[in-house]
């Protein structure tokens, strides 16, 4: 039930883009085409989930033991450049094919906030490890699920008659904000579903 | 590098012409987040200033001993100090701002916009040059997050409220739109606000062109 | 030979269907609702309707002469966005209400993507959600009692139903209209009327507003009763709120849902599963909104993997490979 309302609450309550602001530089510049947003949010989803596991742990056995949540920004934003390294020198050496089709992606999720951003809110939420992956792959999945949509709504623009002032990230905002003018809706959602 | 950059310049540039959220579109995340409010907005806004001038001085002076191949853990870290005591300086001091920012507080070590004038100007440019630089763009931010949250708050509350100074004005004009504080409203605005600075200054662009080629006639 | 041949590929239509002839069948098919709802809830109706036709017509003009475009306001799909509109606002509600959610639904959800056609959301619905979200108030309180005419501020029935309580109006009443609710939602039996028209004129595609209706009405038969399955009222579910005119009116928008039947009847299903799903545990009582706007952001999505059938095309992939390797022995 938990995992449930968790997953709901990432996805459509609490939607990393359109309720969080998490993620929004990726979100924009990747959502042109449908195969790079694809392409991107598998990238997001193994990363968020993994790292927010990763960052948990280093939380439970390292920072909490030493009294050293103080150092928790920096802990955390050199455990995820690592975790991503590591997976980039793994991926190179056991699938150079996934590597090829990934490769481009990995190096700039480090920077995406929503990666850091689910890894914090983990500790403000008191999750345990296991419940700290599920909300990192939760946040993915609604992010995922944004510039999916997003995706395939901007291919429609090629062959539309955009006022210049407004083409590229003005209309881009706006259509944001279009969109989570819609996913308001999902307000109180899992909530409801939990009772 | 050619010549002595003017440092006038380097500390201008970042309100109009390199202004951060209108022209280079970098760090929008906070940008959106903080922006219900003018107060929020302004306090984000300064810990950019001092995270970004600091980091902006750090990487300028390693600039020369530090290796091409990391230069990008290198920033980070050098990023990721300056945030770290705004941090604790912001808990201990003004601990409910701190959690009305929360999460986007410590995010500011992956805010685009310092990495990315880590990695074009203060990894290249001399010392004092990468501080007016940081402190040029990081006030040039500073007075967007204020307009945007000046917009934001006006139309979402009916007023807007200056620290303790009181709100402004006192009584409610219009019946205050509550979306505008709510992520649709930011986007929507922020979008309309891009537009309408692209419309002035192609204007300005336009106007500029015709004055020239009236004066050759 | 001095003839041309005129080759021109499929589909060819017969018959004088113009846009404007579209939008007038829509707003012909709106007219006994919008007069319902002068009947119902007096003369404000028509005033709220006005402002919100003015506003959007205004809008429209107003906009596409700043960016100098040619002014379609006589395509009449600006007419048709304002009153849907105000057909969903409560009557007694403040006409800056309709005004600016007019000039919202108008500008920022349809005309700043290059006009008709265009847009990804439905405008009349963006311009719903804005205001919902700009001024709660005002769409949940500002109600008017029937055919007295007197301010009202209790509950709809859907609210009534949302906290519980099961004091709501007979069916009877429902069809009629002799109960709290927006200007157009009310008097059903209008609303079916004018629906009717647009299948028979063939202006909408009956299999989007039957899959919405279905799953809502599956959805609250089965859900519908906290604690017990399979028994809850599936009826009053299809009749009470937006649905009936979400489903024919809004969803089924040309521009905003997709092209091939089978990924409308899908939109009209996934429609209606998020209306029940935040009507039964969300925040709001009413959802048709909400469920309308989100498979519109999925339209490009179901388009994308719908290929539609096109002339020629054999389904049956046995039969294909035999037809192509039939002509390559020729």
């Amino acid at each position: 039930m938990r995992f449930i309302s968790i997953i709901l609450g990432g996805v459509l309550t609490s939607n990393f883009i359109f309720m969080q602001y998490l993620g929004l530089c990726a979100f924009i510049g990747l959502s042109e085409q449908l195969e790079t947003a694809v392409g991107m949010s598998a990238a997001v989803i193994f990363v968020m989930t993994f790292a927010s596991t990763v960052a948990a742990a280093f939380e439970q056995f390292v920072l909490i033991p030493l009294g050293l949540q103080y150092l928790r920004t920096i802990a955390y934003i050199l455990v995820i450049a690592g975790f991503v390294q590591l997976v980039e020198i793994f991926l190179k050496k056991t699938a150079p094919g996934l590597y090829k089709a990934m490769g481009i992606y990995l190096p700039l999720i480090t920077t995406n906030c929503a990666v850091l951003g689910v890894a914090l809110l983990n500790v403000t939420e008191e999750y345990d490890i296991l419940w700290s992956t599920v909300n990192g792959m939760a946040g993915a999945l609604g992010w995922s699920l944004a510039i999916v949509i997003f995706a395939g709504i901007r291919e429609r623009w090629k062959f539309m008659n955009i006022p210049d002032v407004l083409k590229g990230f003005p209309l881009a905002l706006v259509s944001t904000g279009l969109m989570s003018l819609g996913f308001l809706g999902f307000a109180g959602l899992f909530q409801g579903i939990l009772k | 590098m050619n010549g002595k950059r003017s440092l006038l310049h380097d500390f201008t540039k970042g309100f109009i012409e390199e202004n951060a959220t209108f022209r280079m579109v970098i760090g929008m995340c906070p940008t959106l987040a903080v922006t219900t409010t003018v107060v929020n907005g302004f306090w984000m806004g300064i810990a950019v200033i001092f995270v970004l001038t600091f980091s902006n001085v750090l990487v300028s002076a390693l600039r020369k001993v530090t290796p091409d191949q990391i230069r990008i853990p290198v920033f980070v870290i050098l990023i990721a100090t300056p945030v770290v005591i705004v941090e604790l300086v912001m808990k201990a001091f003004m601990p409910d701002m701190y959690s009305i920012l929360g999460v986007f507080v410590p995010l500011i070590v992956v805010n685009c916009i310092i990495i990315a004038r880590s990695e074009a100007f203060a990894y290249r440019y001399p010392v004092m040059n990468s501080l007016m630089d940081g402190l040029g763009i990081g006030l040039g931010y500073t007075i967007n997050l204020i307009v945007i949250g000046g917009i934001r708050e006006f139309l979402g509350t009916g007023r807007i409220v200056l620290f303790s100074l009181g709100s402004f004005p006192a009584r409610l004009l219009f019946d205050p739109m509550a979306v505008m504080l709510t992520p649709p409203g930011g986007f929507v605005t922020l979008g309309l606000l891009m537009a309408i600075l692209n419309l002035v200054i192609k204007r300005s662009e336009s106007k500029k062109a015709a004055r020239e080629a009236a004066a050759h006639d | 030979m001095g003839e041309k041949l005129l080759v021109t590929s499929s589909p060819h239509l017969k018959g004088p269907k113009t846009v404007r002839g579209l939008m007038l069948d829509v707003i012909l098919s709106l007219v006994p609702a919008s007069i319902a709802a002068v009947v119902i809830f007096g003369p404000r109706s028509l005033t709220v309707i006005l402002a919100s036709v003015v506003s959007a017509v205004a809008s429209e003009a107003i906009f596409e002469k700043a960016v100098k475009r040619d002014v379609t306001v006589n395509d009449l799909s600006a007419v048709i966005t304002g009153l849907l509109l105000a057909l969903t606002l409560p009557p007694g509600v403040r006409l800056y209400v309709p005004v600016v959610g007019s000039a919202f639904a108008v500008i920022v959800a349809k005309q700043i993507f290059g006009g008709l056609g265009t847009n990804f959301v439905n405008p009349a619905l963006a311009g719903r959600a804005f205001v919902m979200a700009a001024w709660p108030l005002q769409l949940s309180s500002k109600w008017v009692a029937p055919f007295t005419f007197d301010a009202v501020s209790g509950s709809t029935p859907l609210a009534v139903l949302r906290s519980g309580q099961t004091a709501i109006p007979s069916i009877s009443d429902i069809l009629i209209g002799n109960r709290l609710g927006s200007l157009g939602e009310t008097c059903v039996l209008a609303l079916l009327l004018g629906a009717s028209y647009l299948i028979a004129r063939g202006v909408i595609d009956w299999r989007l507003p039957a899959g919405y209706i279905g799953a809502v009405f599956a959805g609250a038969w089965v859900f519908g009763k906290s604690g017990a399955y399979f028994q809850g009222d599936g009826l009053t579910a299809v009749l009470l709120g937006g649905v009936i005119l979400g489903a024919f009116f809004m969803a089924t928008d040309y521009v905003t849902s997709p092209v091939t039947g089978k990924g409308r009847l899908y939109m009209g299903i996934g429609a209606g599963i998020v209306t029940i799903l935040i009507r039964l545990w969300g925040t709001y009582p009413e959802g048709v909104t909400y469920g309308i706007l989100f498979m519109n952001l999925v339209t490009p999505l179901i388009d994308r993997f719908m290929v539609p059938r096109y002339y020629g095309y054999v389904h049956d992939v046995s039969l294909r490979r035999k037809a192509r390797a039939a002509g390559r022995r020729a």
